[in-house]
C-alpha cells in the first residue's frame, strides 16, 4: 500500500511517496509519476517515505525515467533511505538515474 | 540446574497464487523477525527475497491463482537465516538463470531478471531441486551487514 501526494515548489512538480512499493502497488507509483512526467518540465519523486520496494518498484521508476527521458523532463528521486538505496545500488540503477540526497527545492 | 531456555520460533506457512497474499507474507516475516531479534535490514531482505520468487511463480511459473501453490520455511541459525521456498509452478532454476545486465544505460533497461539478481546478491548457497511437481530453492542469508 502507497499514499501519493503532489506538489509544486520552485519549479518542480514533487511527488511524495509514502509505505511500500511492491508489486502490488507500483503500478500506482508509475501511473503518478507519467501523470506529472506528461505536465511539468521537472518532477522529483520524493522517496523519504518509502520503507520497501522490490525489483516491482524499481521496475516503476526506471519506466517514468524513460517517458521522462523521452520528453526531455528533468526527473530525480531523492531522499531514499538506507536500506531502499542499498537495493538501488545493487541493481546498478545509481549509475542511470538521477538520485539525490534531499530534495532539490 | 534447569535451563528455561525458550524455542526458537521457525515459521512454516503456505501461500495462494495471489497478488493480495504479500500482505500476509510480510507480516509473517515480521513475526519471524521480531521472535527471533532479527534486525531491520534482515526483514527488508528477506521480504524482497521472498516476493520476487513469489511474484516469479505467478508471473512466469503458472501459480496464478492455485491454492497453497507457495510453501516458505524460515529458520535462524548461528550464521544466518535459513530459507526453503518452495512452489507448484513450471521447473524453475534461480542458480542457473542468466546474470541481469545491471550495467546496461537506461534505454536498454528492461528490468527483466532484476528480482532474481536481486536474491542472488543478497542470499548465499543457493540451491535448487525439483521434486515431483515442486521447485524447492533453499539458501541462506548471513546474518550482520553484508558487504556489496
Amino acid at each position: 500500500m502507497i499514499q501519493l501526494m503532489e506538489e509544486t515548489r520552485g519549479g518542480w512538480c514533487i511527488v511524495g511517496v509514502r509505505g511500500r512499493l511492491d508489486a502490488e502497488s507500483a503500478d500506482e507509483l508509475e501511473s503518478a509519476l507519467r501523470t506529472a512526467i506528461g505536465k511539468n518540465a521537472k518532477v522529483a519523486a520524493n522517496f523519504a517515505g518509502v520503507d520497501y520496494i522490490s525489483s516491482a518498484g524499481l521496475r516503476a521508476v526506471i519506466q517514468a525515467a524513460r517517458a521522462a527521458e523521452g520528453k526531455e523532463v528533468e526527473f530525480t528521486i531523492c531522499s531514499l533511505t538506507p536500506h531502499v538505496k542499498k537495493v538501488f545500488d545493487m541493481s546498478g540503477l545509481h549509475q542511470i538515474l538521477h538520485l539525490r540526497g534531499e530534495l532539490p527545492c | 540446574m534447569w535451563h528455561n531456555q525458550a524455542i526458537p520460533y521457525k515459521a512454516d506457512f503456505s501461500l495462494n497464487g495471489n497478488l493480495s497474499e504479500l500482505e500476509r507474507l510480510s507480516a509473517e516475516i515480521s513475526r519471524f523477525c521480531r521472535e527471533n531479534s532479527l534486525d531491520e535490514e534482515a526483514e527488508f531482505q528477506l521480504n524482497l527475497v521472498l516476493e520476487e520468487l513469489f511474484v516469479n511463480t505467478m508471473r512466469h511459473g503458472g501459480c496464478e491463482g492455485a491454492q497453497n501453490s507457495t510453501r516458505v520455511r524460515l529458520q535462524s541459525a548461528a550464521d544466518g537465516v535459513e530459507v526453503v521456498f518452495a512452489d507448484r509452478g513450471l521447473p524453475f532454476d534461480p542458480t542457473s538463470a542468466p546474470p541481469a545486465n545491471v550495467v546496461a544505460p537506461l534505454e536498454e533497461r528492461h528490468a527483466g531478471g532484476l528480482g532474481i539478481h536481486l536474491v542472488r546478491e543478497i542470499m548465499r548457497d543457493l540451491q535448487y531441486r525439483r521434486s515431483g511437481e515442486w521447485n524447492q530453492i533453499s539458501m541462506k542469508r548471513p546474518h550482520g551487514p553484508r558487504n556489496l
